[in-house]
């Protein structure tokens, strides 16, 4: 019987090594004793019991910030963590956890709303909105912001690595020529992909009609065959090791891989860029909303934000917060693109079941 | 009559011992029967149920009978996606047999006190978690990683050699995963061994090749089928290795069917395609047992 033990023993240490995908982290819990109140320390005047369960993005939100929101107010925080918008929403709408505050994207805000699966937020309890800068407030998913507060803001640009590729890279049509056929490294995301084609097209990075998904598949056909890595988790992997020469990536990992490097490059294609805004918002169902906006209100204070941009350095919306940060970070071309730049980018809106389709096209494409 | 006495009697015997269980017998296996309903069949029954549904526009699953997820998933795209991932996992079994058997085979004639340490190194890589050794190949394999360093240093190669993101990545990453489920098995086989039955081979005058191949084999075939589908089996889906190590270029069934039922927001179409591998798994299976029954 001992060889069924050693057996039995590899099954459950396969098992419980993992054998998926980075999986989301578990739940962690951030549980403080209330601390002394204080002049300056945000307030929770609800009855509400003590606890806030936070859905957010992996590497979004640092743990130190979360730990001081405990301290502070006494309330104890469980955050779950997910990789992508869908992932999200796929547990948000299967009702499997009770969340009180969610980080989803400008598109999902828009959808979400439409379907009426959002809190309203009262602005009276979230006063540091007014540390936002205009631009990212009462945008078009949610006028008025009465459903969602700007969290971080970014876009999709292009890395280059001077050292590897001397040419003067300036949008799409560059990257994907035939001499840097397996030495790029793109999102693994269908919908970013195939807007990159529309806007090469010139056509709206939203007009995701079977006309223009049509149009636009030679295209691709000859795109994707170039590349070799799809990695939307950590594209900065690939171009660090030297085994790409150019990257279509977040501007947050851009961001870090000029600050790792000045042998990289950020460009902001001229065929046009996607401007992304995560949002906080608050599920319908959640049962604890005060606390939720007390969160909100404690995310946008300016030396809380400033902490996050620390770690993550995509554009902070937080014009308060931005005032502490350094010349040097604020200098930072994938972190803080100008206004002028900002002012060309798109955002995207909710294309629903075309979801799907895009998705097929690019999986076909793929294997080819 | 009394032959016929004595059959009928035989007869009943045998009944009586194979009566059905007592209620004590059903309560000992309830919990087990519990998990197995709990966790194998009733997920297995709603993939098929939502297999033949729709979803909304935010991917909601709306129940409303159709064959469309089934008339899509028999598509050239994705029975491609398909045949790429039993290729793989094809490769991977052959090759793990190749290195495993041998090394089964070593560990199980080995003295007995050397066995247990054997074994235990065959193991040593589980007690680290899978996606750390993953990302440990990543970097000894990537342009400016260990072996590439080796290669332009030692002045063998003027330029670094693409060896992750390859075919040859993911291949390896798989084998080096799954080796140890081939391992184990066969292991366990080998060990059962008679050493009477090698030698009496070799006595009736069969050369090294023909006791291996007539004897030993034949002889540790269960392990070996059961490695085989220990190996086959989960790394068809294996995706985490073709997105990391193959750098997703190839698209993995297992990853196909993970994005539908996020980026794709349609669960039905995933389940359909999840329903199509479960077949599968089900004909691998139906045909290892019929294999073993013919023997």
């Amino acid at each position: 019987m001992k060889h069924t033990k050693h057996l039995i023993a590899a099954l459950a240490a396969f098992v419980l090594a993992g054998c998926g995908k980075p999986a989301p982290s578990p739940t962690t819990e951030a549980s403080v004793p209330p601390a002394e109140p204080a002049a300056e320390q945000a307030t929770s005047t609800s009855t509400e019991p003590k606890t806030l369960s936070v859905f957010c993005w992996s590497e979004y939100i640092p743990q130190s910030v979360i730990d001081q929101f405990s301290k502070e107010t006494g309330i104890k925080v469980s955050v779950e963590n997910y990789a992508s918008n869908e992932e999200m929403l796929a547990k948000l709408l299967a009702g499997g956890g009770q969340y009180d505050i969610i980080q989803p994207s400008e598109y999902v805000v828009g959808a979400l709303i439409k379907e009426n699966l959002l809190h309203p937020i009262d602005h009276a309890n979230v006063p540091n909105l007014t540390n936002i800068k205009p631009t990212f407030l009462n945008m078009s998913f949610d006028p008025g912001n009465q459903f969602s507060v700007p969290f971080m803001v970014g876009s999709v640009g292009i890395v280059v690595n001077t050292d590897l590729v001397k040419e003067d890279i300036k949008g799409f049509a560059d990257v994907f020529q035939d001499k840097y056929k397996q030495n790029i490294v793109v999102l693994d995301d269908a919908r970013e992909i195939v807007s990159w084609a529309l806007a090469y097209k010139g056509l709206s990075v939203n007009a995701v009609t079977d006309e223009n998904v049509a149009a636009i598949k030679p295209l691709l056909a000859q795109w994707l065959p170039l590349v070799k890595v799809y990695d939307s988790d950590s594209p900065k992997t690939a171009l660090l090791n030297g085994d790409v020469a150019i990257g279509v990536v977040w501007g947050g990992e851009g961001a870090i891989l000029l600050n790792e490097d000045k042998k990289f490059k950020w460009v902001i294609p001229s065929e046009g860029a996607h401007l992304f805004v995560d949002s906080l918002a608050i599920p319908k169902q959640s049962k604890h909303p005060m606390n939720a906006q007390a969160f909100m209100n404690f995310i946008l204070r300016p030396e809380i934000s400033k902490q996050i941009s620390d770690a993550f350095p995509y554009t902070n919306p937080n014009m308060a917060a931005r005032a502490l940060l350094t010349p040097e970070q604020l200098a930072n071309p994938a972190s803080y693109p100008t206004d002028e730049e900002i002012s060309r980018m798109e955002i995207f809106t909710d294309i629903g079941e075309q979801a799907s389709k895009v998705d097929e096209i690019v999986t076909s494409l793929k294997v080819q | 009559m009394a032959g016929l006495a004595a059959a009928s009697l035989g007869a009943k015997d045998s009944r009586t011992y194979r009566r059905t269980p007592g209620l004590l017998a059903w309560l000992v296996m309830l919990p087990l029967l519990a998990w197995l309903v709990l966790f194998i069949v009733v997920p297995t029954l709603m993939l098929v149920v939502v297999s033949f549904a729709d979803r909304d526009a935010l991917g909601r699953v709306v129940y409303q009978f159709s064959f469309d997820n089934y008339a899509r998933a028999f598509n050239w795209i994705w029975l491609r996606v398909l045949l790429q991932s039993v290729g793989y996992a094809l490769v991977t079994t052959l090759i793990c047999m190749a290195l495993g058997y041998p090394a089964a085979y070593f560990i199980g004639r080995a003295p007995v006190r050397w066995r247990a340490i054997l074994l235990m190194l065959v193991m040593v890589p589980f007690w680290t978690s899978f996606l750390i050794r993953t990302y440990a190949w990543i970097t000894i394999l990537s342009k400016e990683g260990l072996i590439n360093g080796l290669l332009v240093g030692s002045g063998l190669f003027a330029e670094p050699v693409t060896l992750l993101y390859t075919p040859f990545a993911v291949i390896l990453g798989l084998v080096y995963n799954f080796l140890p489920f081939m391992i184990l098995p066969i292991y366990t086989s080998v060990e059962k061994l008679d050493g009477a039955m090698i030698e009496a081979a070799y006595d009736l005058g069969a050369g090294p090749t023909r006791a291996f191949s007539q004897v030993i084999i034949p002889l540790t075939s269960p392990g070996i089928t059961a490695g085989a589908l220990l190996v086959f089996i989960p790394s068809i889906a294996m995706f985490a290795i073709t997105s990391l190590m193959g750098g997703g270029a190839d698209p993995n069934i297992g990853e196909v069917i993970y994005k539908q039922f996020t980026a794709g927001r349609n669960q039905p179409f995933g389940a359909a395609l999840g329903v199509l591998l479960l077949l599968i798994f089900v004909a691998a299976l139906w045909l290892t047992q019929r294999m073993r029954e013919e023997d």
